[in-house]
């Protein structure tokens, strides 16, 4: 059994390192072998610019190419191949580039330099395309039958892993096995040996006659991802850099009118509230500090008017009064000192201006008046309504001045610089103004300015601020959709390792804002880390 | 008898084993002041363009021993100010293959040079 395993082993893994390896000591970054016979034999290079996958596929080249950093595909380019038949000219078909390769013979390995022009980059790659030999249908591309697959041995190796060689080995393997246990199982052992090792890997060598280029998982948990497919997925990547980022954290906030530019309008005494001329103004019109929005006439209760009448009343009585008795001291003048005349003279100018002031009192209405200049955002004024004192009447914004309330949950000491995300709206920037000391539902008020004009804000409305914090932090930041988890449960970011494979890397993370989490240990600088379809690339089996 | 699972870590072995190292190389200096990288598996180039037209590809073995470059055949393909331009180089002694570019090379220039061995054998270096 562990004999077995051993040999079967030692021949795939002997098998295995003279296919894959270049010579002693100088390893040219060629890519791991593909991993079955569906996938057309294919070769790849990339520079600090591109990454370029040529594939042979009926009797032709299909050429990839992507940008190196951003995985994103390069489709406008002029593209032109030296090989064999001298430079040749491709043609772009749908995002593929295509040579027709009529040098493409089996067994055959050729040397490519491909010069990309892609607007502002130019650059020449080169691959070493090698072609699998196949008898007894010589077409590029072909599928490996079992035979050619014993014949050839090593070489064939990566395009399939051999059925027949391998069922070889397991009948040696068997026969050893068994003959360390005993004779008569010998036959029997053999015999399954052949099955196991023989038909499990050989059944994909009968599969379709064009190969099919299929995304696949490696046992070490790498991934084989064609080109094609990543594009039908959306593969993108960032190159991953160290920097200092800042903190952010994500408060809940609420607009609210800026206390400097935003008033409301309120009665100082209970009354009817009477438009003035033009009508009370409307939602959203334009009043200047000092327009009179509304007038106030004053509501007399009935025991005022009792009151009023009665002392009015009295002072006609006390201005008849002194009125007369002015009159006679005019008669007397000798008799009276001219002081006594002047008292009276004042007391009665007194008493009238009283009474005079009673009249006016009766009639006097007050006036409101707008406190700043903004736009009306909300009316609570309907003629002839009886308004009691300190009811507002007008709530008067300017709509160039808004803030922002948000609640923190911590002490924090937040940078200048702020972020306002209204739900489904566009983010605007904001500016710390300051916070309070003094807790508010286990929360502390924090406030912000809306800097420069926000369209299409209102008070009252909710909003998440992203609020940058002094402290900065050191690591790679990612998107959030980029760190996945593990069948483990661990964090894990896919590497882009070479142009058609990707290689988990396990991480360790930490919150950085709303979008981006921080990659504290697990990835180098420099890297290239799938952000856009990661979570597809997690599903292929 | 050999059960699935033993299959499975055998492939698994074998996986690893081929999983080589992806590692580009980097061009390093080379003895004449140019880059210096792989051509192919049996020789080194190393190409040295110094402003002027001409363009020198010094040959070595993979123990940076200089090969004559008798019989050798190379064509370049260089990124020149954005454009590709191409040039044949031809054999001088002793290990040389120069070539005249039609426009002036700058130092540290981009680009392939592709061989052909007095054998038939083709190989590529990049630069």
């Amino acid at each position: 059994m562990h004999r077995s395993l051993a040999l079967a082993s030692l021949v795939l893994a002997l098998v295995t390192t003279s296919a894959a390896r270049g010579h002693d000591g100088h390893d040219h970054g060629a890519p791991p072998p593909p991993v079955s016979a569906t996938v057309a034999p294919r070769a790849d290079a990339s520079s600090a610019d591109l990454e370029m996958v040529v594939v042979a596929r009926g009797g032709a080249l299909e050429i990839l190419i992507d940008r190196f950093r951003d995985n994103q595909p390069v489709t406008d380019a002029v593209v032109e191949v030296d090989g064999p038949a001298g430079v040749v000219k491709a043609t772009a078909e749908g995002g593929v580039f295509r040579v027709p390769a009529p040098w493409a013979e089996p067994g055959r390995s050729v040397d490519l330099a491909v010069t990309v022009q892609a607007g502002d980059v130019v650059d020449v790659l080169t691959a070493t395309l090698s072609l699998p030999p196949a008898e007894p249908k010589p077409v590029a591309g072909s599928v490996v039958t079992p035979a050619e697959a014993s014949e050839t041995g090593a070489t064939m190796l990566p395009d399939g892993f051999g059925g027949w060689g391998l069922a070889l080995a397991g009948f040696a393997a068997g026969l050893v096995v068994a003959a360390s246990f005993r004779r008569r199982a010998v036959v029997a052992t053999a015999l399954a040996g052949v099955f196991l090792l023989g038909l499990a890997p050989g059944a994909p060598t009968q599969a379709a006659e064009t190969p099919r280029d299929l995304a696949q998982r490696f046992p070490d948990g790498s991934l084989f991802v064609p080109k094609s497919s990543q594009r039908i997925l959306g593969l993108r990547t960032l190159f991953t850099e160290i920097a200092d980022h800042p903190t952010t954290v994500e408060l809940p906030g609420r607009v609210i009118p800026d206390p400097d530019g935003s008033g409301v309008v309120q009665p100082s005494l209970a009354g009817r509230l009477k438009p003035p001329p033009g009508g009370f103004p409307r939602l959203g019109a334009a009043v200047a500090a000092g327009d009179v929005l509304a007038f106030v006439e004053p509501a007399v209760a009935a025991a005022d008017v009792t009151t009023q009448h009665q002392q009015a009343r009295e002072l006609d009585q006390q201005i008849a009064l002194m009125e007369r008795r002015l009159e006679r001291y005019r008669q007397i003048t000798n008799s009276i000192t001219r002081a006594q005349i002047e008292d009276a003279e004042v007391e009665l100018t007194g008493l009238k201006a009283r009474r005079a002031n009673l009249e006016r009192r009766e009639r006097a209405s007050e006036a409101l008046v707008a406190p700043v200049s903004g736009v009306v955002a909300a009316v609570a004024a309907i003629a002839g309504q009886i308004a009691e004192p300190n009811t507002i009447v007008f709530r008067i914004v300017d709509p160039r001045r808004f803030w922002v309330e948000a609640l923190a949950y911590e002490a924090h000491a937040f940078a200048p610089r702020a972020d306002g995300r209204p739900a489904g709206g566009e983010s605007f920037p904001l500016a710390f103004v300051g916070s309070g000391l003094s807790d508010r539902a286990q929360a502390v008020p924090v406030h912000f300015s809306v800097s420069g004009e926000a369209k299409g804000l209102r008070a009252g409305q909710l909003l998440t601020v992203a609020a940058t914090l002094a402290e900065t932090r050191g690591g790679i930041a990612v998107p959030r959709a980029a760190v996945l988890r593990g069948a483990n449960g661990r964090s894990l970011v896919w590497e882009h390792t070479n142009p058609e494979r990707f290689v988990p890397r396990e991480v360790r993370v930490e919150p950085l804002d709303g979008e981006r989490v921080l990659i504290i240990a697990g990835v180098d600088a420099g890297r290239r880390i799938v952000t856009g379809g990661a979570e597809l690339l997690n599903q292929i089996r | 008898m050999i059960r699935p699972s033993t299959f499975f870590a055998a492939l698994a072995l074998a996986a690893l084993v081929s999983a080589a190292p992806a590692a580009a190389h980097q061009p390093r200096l080379g003895p004449h002041g140019g880059a210096l990288v792989d051509a192919g598996s049996h020789h080194h180039a190393e190409l040295v363009a110094d402003g002027s037209a001409t363009v020198v590809v010094h040959l070595s073995d993979m123990a940076d021993a200089a090969v004559p470059s008798t019989g050798f055949k190379a064509e370049a393909i260089l990124v020149v100010d954005g454009k590709p331009v191409r040039f044949a180089l031809e054999p001088a002694e002793p290990s040389r293959l120069v070539g005249t570019a039609p426009v002036p090379v700058p130092k540290g220039v981009k680009g392939a040079v592709r061989l052909t061995g007095p054998d038939g054998a083709t190989a590529q270096a990049k630069f």
